[in-house]
């Protein structure tokens, strides 16, 4: 327990009053570079990080990780309000927070969303603090090989499951696929599928795909529809915010599980983006309201919510022992890190004792007061849903075309993301399902690298995916979720193959509204 | 015509020079762009970054400047931007020596011709690197080793820097390697780490803390001298204290990577010069070289005729390799 | 008016169309095994078949008759057509006209045109959250995080 000690010195670094007041900003800075898509906490972190040079390492740090928070939280407020996820990891939450804010709960949805949120990576930290050097030997582990076994499970704990027509499936699960291969391959480092567009080099960027996608496709159905979201009652509902965060314990098993799922991603490479989606699938398959999932249910919420912050805040363990940076914004903070003449990596536990233990004092800490301010602009965010259907749709517009835009200064990405908005109409029209698809734009390319390298080391030999205990038990457990479904169903259909045959009409239309 | 007219004529014309460029020296007249061929955190984007700082805390222009990361396609987003701009001086791109090796080896929409060189900056070297516990101490060794059996070579990026530098070694050390390609060079160092490779030839910024922590060390360096001595990396070691390459009888003299620096193509000479001079000021502050310092690189200021000359040898070097191999696009 | 199965049929068409580009490009890569490991081009390629071929027989299912589709025959009527045009037109012109505009002009006259002309609010309201939108694009990206958006072919023509 000497971290425990280490832990109570670092407590004493972090809490200081001009220390609490650089947490203040930075999670404020954040909150609003989450809020506004296109921006994000890369932008924020390189807007501050001038600022810091002649701060001290770890004050400098503390402002830097408060944004980061900050932002994480402030990343999920698009996706419930608007449908619009501005991060990757933030995707899963829209499935059932947007529905829930329609339905005239966005108080609820979002301070759910911000609980579950904060529980997740209060139990990253603790992860962190009590096993650093357990999870740094365990991330090493992972070769090429082992990434793919991660990835595959992602997949198999997501695919395979929901009501959509599965050839639908395949089909988005193909196209994301594809999407992914746009651009310089790594492993043989030739330009793929740009179908003559010179700029296409880039690769087809998350945030236009899903801008569109989701936020576009989202505004076309809303407006055909000619929907207007149930109105909210216009008294500030602190109440509700209350009650919404009273209600999360008896959630506790789902909250359990998917923080376990979210730092198990984190230390392992799967990082913040595959955890939420997997954790958002595995409760869709465990829980007992579990073909309610797409409608607006609590666990919908809080299952990627918790994951995704708890493999965010174990993230950074991995950046701090290993020096490889989980995402952008870790990357623009261990350059951050260098310049401060701090070399990330192993020796950092050794050398920099008060650096390293107030940076983990300060995630308590830091993670307390994000919850805390975001918790008292709830009702402000959700006061935006009041706002009139004819004056928000042209700025969540302005809003989408701003952030495809800015994510690389390219106009063909406006262009795209528009294109990716009729998709998506089409899409969610016809039932075809975009989880899937997101999924395979975000991680597809990965796995794919990841296999072929591993296909490299092996000299061909699929024997690689079995070659020890730790990728055989990864791979057997992505099967095995895979094949669960068709295993349950079996004895159903041996009973009475005539009535799965005929399913009426009023059946598929019913399973198709809750197709995500 | 005398002897005295001629040396008019020519005191005519170093005044005028001495002049001229007062007169008519191109000045920016809008925010300009600094387009990092790198995502956030790369060593491309750390020198974008880094020159951006100088530049900005010396006020050595008046316009503001703003960093913008085209990292996409290993940095093909970047320079196809340049070349899509061309005529603009106010997009400055910072690249690699990708800019020539890249439309080599894949289909891209651009090559360095496209575009205007002002500067080669800084010079990052390459080290073997070997897990820390491997048996080999010198490259001798560990020659002899990969030949003996199936070694894994990692990198970062296909038919990259990295590669074309395991190919050399091949070469040169008659052994045959498996070159498996990462995203990054920070990536491989973390495979070595894990035991997922045998060996990888990072640039010294990227495996430093890997170094320090122990989890691995470099055999040698491929440069024609020791690095400067600078501070201990490890308790008994810097990196003065790695030796050559060629000491331990792996022939490769000499290679790095250049972190350059273009504008479009079609900008007049004054821009152009505008801006080599502006690197040049950048270079003299102290902030720069402590800036290369902490990221053990070899400063460096290539530009005009020398800086030509450096891209024609490597060319030259990166076509026989990829030639041999068979990388050469049609 | 769009019928389901026409509309059924055009996705069908068109995530087919694009599976066909997948495959036809891949094979610039090369597709199965060398020396360099799995060809950049396989991966791609089966993918590009299997939306093909998924593709078919969506189109099939769409446009048989005896399909549990049938329960909703109509999938877009003419008055939801022109309220999504109403949204998608005016945001595609908005777009059509940054690269000439610039942002900040653009959006501006983008809310001006969908609040002002059907009437939603009144001329000067209209007017004023134009200006406000483009002000606080300008003040949060150029200013705050330096991000520059485009200004527009008009703008540099005036020389900013």
């Amino acid at each position: 327990m000497d971290n425990l000690g280490e832990l109570l010195h670092g407590f004493s670094i972090a809490i200081t009053l001009p220390h609490l007041a650089l947490m203040v900003i930075g999670v404020l800075l954040g909150i609003l570079v989450g809020v506004l898509p296109g921006l994000g906490a890369p932008n924020g972190v390189s807007l501050l990080l001038p600022l810091t040079f002649g701060m001290q390492p770890v004050s400098a740090i503390i402002l830097l990780s408060s944004m980061y928070w900050g932002a994480l939280f402030g990343g999920s407020v698009t996706s419930i309000l608007f449908n619009i996820p501005g991060e990757p990891s933030s995707v899963a939450t829209t499935f059932d927070g947007y529905p829930m804010a329609r339905d005239g709960r966005p108080t609820t949805a979002l301070a759910t969303a911000f609980g579950s949120a904060a529980f997740g990576a209060l139990i990253g930290v603790i992860l962190i603090t009590f096993l650093a050097s357990w999870v740094a030997q365990v991330a090493l582990a992972f070769g090429p090989a082992e990434y793919f076994a991660v990835y595959f499970l992602a997949f198999a704990s997501f695919v395979g499951m929901g009501g959509a027509a599965p050839i639908k499936t395949v089909v988005a699960l193909a196209i994301g696929f594809a999407i992914a291969a746009i651009g310089i391959d790594t492993v043989s480092g030739s330009v793929r599928l740009t179908m003559g567009v010179d700029e296409l080099v880039k690769g087809v960027n998350f945030v236009v795909a899903v801008m569109g996608l989701f936020g576009i496709g989202e505004l076309l159905v809303a407006v055909e529809e000619e929907f207007h979201a149930r109105a909210v009652s216009s008294k500030i509902e602190w109440r509700e915010v209350f009650r919404a965060i009273g209600r999360l314990p008896r959630h506790s098993v789902a909250l359990l599980r998917s923080a376990a799922i979210g730092c198990w991603m984190g230390i392992t490479p799967g990082g913040p983006t595959a955890a939420s989606f997997m954790s958002y699938g595995i409760a869709r398959r465990f829980s007992r309201r579990g073909r309610y999932f797409g409608t607006g249910e609590v666990e919908g919420i809080i299952s990627p919510e918790t994951a995704d912050h708890a493999a965010g805040t174990s993230a950074l363990l991995p950046m701090l022992s290993l020096g490889i940076p989980g995402s952008a914004t870790a990357a623009v903070m261990m350059g951050g890190l260098m310049i401060w003449g701090l070399n990330p990596g192993p020796m950092l536990f050794v050398d920099q004792k008060d650096f390293v233990w107030g940076l983990i004092a300060s995630m308590y800490v830091g993670n307390i007061v994000a919850v805390v301010l975001v918790l008292l602009t709830v009702p402000v965010f959700a006061a935006l849903m009041r706002i009139p259907f004819v004056i928000i749709a042209p700025l969540i517009v302005i809003i989408c075309v701003v952030g495809a835009y800015s994510v690389s200064n390219s106009y063909l990405d406006v262009v795209m993301m528009l294109g990716f908005g009729i998709v998506g109409y089409l899409f969610k029209k016809l039932f075809y399902p975009l989880a899937p698809l997101v999924l395979a734009i975000v991680i597809g390319d990965k796995a794919e690298d990841a296999f072929r390298q591993s296909m490299l080391m092996s000299k061909g030999s699929l024997g690689i995916f079995f070659a020890n205990k730790l990728v055989t038990c990864l791979i057997v457990a992505g099967i095995a979720l895979l094949l669960l479904p068709l295993v349950l169903q079996l004895p159903r259909l041996w009973r009475k193959p005539a009535s799965a045959a005929t399913e009426t009409t009023a059946q598929e239309a019913a399973r198709e509204k809750v197709i995500i | 015509m005398g002897r005295t007219s001629t040396l008019l004529l020519s005191a005519a014309a170093t005044v005028l020079a001495g002049t001229m460029p007062a007169l008519s020296a191109w000045q920016p007249q809008k925010p300009i762009e600094f387009v990092a061929t790198a995502g956030p955190g790369g060593g491309t984007d750390n020198l974008a970054r880094a020159v951006q700082n100088i530049i900005t805390k010396h006020k050595l222009v008046e316009q503001p400047i703003v960093v913008v990361n085209k990292g996409g396609g290993s940095g093909a987003e970047g320079y196809v931007y340049g070349k899509a701009s061309a005529g603009d001086p106010y997009k400055v791109i910072f690249g690699t020596s990708n800019a020539w090796q890249q439309p080599l080896v894949s289909k891209v929409a651009f090559n360095y011709t496209d575009l205007t060189a002002i500067a080669a900056m800084a010079q990052d070297e390459f080290l073997l690197w070997v897990k820390q516990d491997a048996p080999y101490k010198t490259a001798g060794d560990y020659l002899k080793a990969a030949a003996a059996g199936e070694f894994k070579m990692g990198g970062a990026q296909s038919k990259d820097t990295d590669e074309v530098l395991t190919r050399m070694i091949e070469k040169s050390g008659h052994i045959k390697l498996t070159y498996i390609p990462f995203k990054s060079g920070a990536e491989t160092a973390v495979q070595l780490a894990g035991g997922h490779l045998d060996s990888h030839v990072n640039n010294p910024s990227e495996s430093l803390g890997q170094w320090r922590g122990g989890t691995q060390r470099p055999l040698c360096v491929f440069s024609p001298k020791r690095l400067p001595q600078g501070a201990k990396v490890t308790a008994t070691e810097g990196w003065g204290d790695v030796p050559t390459c060629v000491e331990q009888g792996l022939d490769i003299k000499q290679y790095e990577q250049p972190r350059t620096v273009w504008l479009p193509g079609k900008v007049t000479p004054d821009q152009a010069a505008f801006y080599v001079d502006l690197m040049k000021k950048v270079q003299a502050t102290p902030e720069w070289k402590d800036y290369i310092e902490k990221s053990s690189q070899i400063d460096t200021f290539l530009t005009g005729d020398e800086f030509d000359k450096f891209i024609k040898e490597d060319l030259e070097r990166v076509k026989q390799v990829a030639g041999e191999q068979g990388w050469l696009v049609k | 008016m769009i019928s389901r199965r026409a509309l059924e049929l055009a996705t069908a068409i068109l995530t087919g169309s694009f599976g066909v580009v997948v495959v036809v490009s891949s094979l610039d890569n090369g597709i199965g095994w060398s020396s360099a490991g799995v060809d950049a081009g396989t991966f791609p390629f089966l993918t590009g078949i299997i939306i093909v071929l998924g593709s078919l027989y969506n189109l099939v299912r769409g446009v048989m008759p005896a399909a549990t589709l049938a329960s909703v025959p109509i999938a877009i009527t003419s008055i939801e057509l022109r309220r999504l045009a109403g949204l998608f037109v005016p945001a595609a012109i908005f777009v059509a006209a940054i690269p000439l505009a610039g942002m900040y002009v653009a959006s501006a006259l983008y809310i001006f045109a969908v609040l002002a002309i059907p009437r939603q609010q009144s001329v000067p309201r209209a007017l004023t959250m134009a200006a406000a939108t483009a002000l606080a694009l300008y003040v949060v990206f150029e200013r705050m995080f330096q991000v520059s958006l485009p200004h527009g072919a008009l703008a540099a023509a005036f020389g900013f």
